[in-house]
């Protein structure tokens, strides 16, 4: 091993307890900031987009009487809502989690698991759709499955800003089934951008901890 | 309290950094050395001598690894090394009362 002096490699005897205290909470602060897979920032990005995104259809439904829902037309936009909501959230996942390994990673199981939450997700749409539900009635119940076993997921592995993420898009799925049909939309989009939000500052609190 | 109760270790700028970032890391995880480079902004050069005197004092551990012909270095805190940045973090609170 090759030794090297604390004077080649930057001596610490002119550092003092203020600079250490100032350099250590910076440090931190700094660390977790490009840690965090969610930064706050972004968190609320996407509670404003998700608002914008439902606030719109709910203003283009709510006067509807009788209630027949989105147009076809809305549909595509709201579809590419989603995925680019989905893809905000996994780019800065990727990025945080850059040269990162370890048990805080997903493991494959658990991307297959929240996966196939969402293609049950679809798959009971479209099995209400069959019923004569159509997702128009009811389109909150999307976010349950999804929510719920994220939620669950992120117990298992004690993540408990996780279980909040899947437990409150869990709680605007179930709110979204007691409104009334185009209530349902307004219902999503406050309560996911709430919970976005509140997400947002749990991540805020976690990085000044 | 004196100064000499801070770790002399850990009591340097760029290893307080090295060891902060580190313990930002959820337990068990590890950092790549490449991704620690450009989070802390040294050299490879710089960044090799402070983790080989952190390595040595146990408050660290690396391990490398072979992805087809690339070799990554991984390096994270032990708990040895979290535990040490514990009583420097007390440490320093002591020294400075509730101003940290």
């Amino acid at each position: 091993m090759n030794h090297t002096s604390d004077t080649a490699a930057g001596n610490g005897d002119t550092f003092s307890p203020q600079q250490a205290a100032a350099l250590l909470d910076e440090a931190t602060w700094d660390a977790r900031r490009k840690l965090v897979p969610n930064p706050p920032w972004v968190l609320v990005t996407r509670g404003v987009l998700v608002l914008a995104a439902c606030g719109a259809v709910w203003l283009s439904v709510r006067g509807e009487n009788p209630y027949t829902g989105p147009t076809n037309a809305d549909i595509p936009i709201l579809i590419a809502f989603i995925v680019l909501n989905s893809a905000l959230a996994v780019g800065f996942r990727r990025r945080a989690g850059a040269g990162v390994s370890g048990p805080s990673r997903l493991r494959p199981a658990e991307i297959a698991i929240a996966t196939l939450a969402w293609i049950a997700a679809a798959a009971l749409l479209v099995a209400l759709a069959a019923a004569g539900l159509s997702y128009r009635l009811y389109p909150t119940v999307v976010l349950i499955i999804p929510g719920l076993t994220w939620a669950i997921l992120m117990m298992l592995r004690k993540n408990w800003r996780g279980v909040y993420s899947g437990a409150s898009v869990t709680v605007v799925g179930a709110l979204g089934l007691l409104a009334t049909p185009a209530g349902a939309w307004l219902v999503a989009g406050v309560g996911l951008c709430a919970a976005l939000s509140g997400g947002a500052a749990l991540n805020a609190w976690y990085q000044r901890a | 309290m004196p100064d000499d109760a801070l770790d002399p270790l850990i009591h340097v700028p760029t290893r307080l950094k090295i060891v902060a970032t580190l313990a930002a890391l959820p337990e068990g995880d590890t950092l790549s050395f490449t991704r620690l480079q450009d989070m802390i902004g040294l050299t490879p050069g710089n960044l090799i001598i402070h983790l080989r005197k952190l390595e040595e004092a146990d408050y660290i551990a690396s391990e490398k690894t072979r992805n087809g012909t690339v070799s990554i270095t991984n390096v994270a805190l032990t708990g040895h090394g979290r535990k040490a940045l514990d009583n420097y973090t007390h440490a320093l609170r002591d020294l400075l009362g509730d101003h940290l």
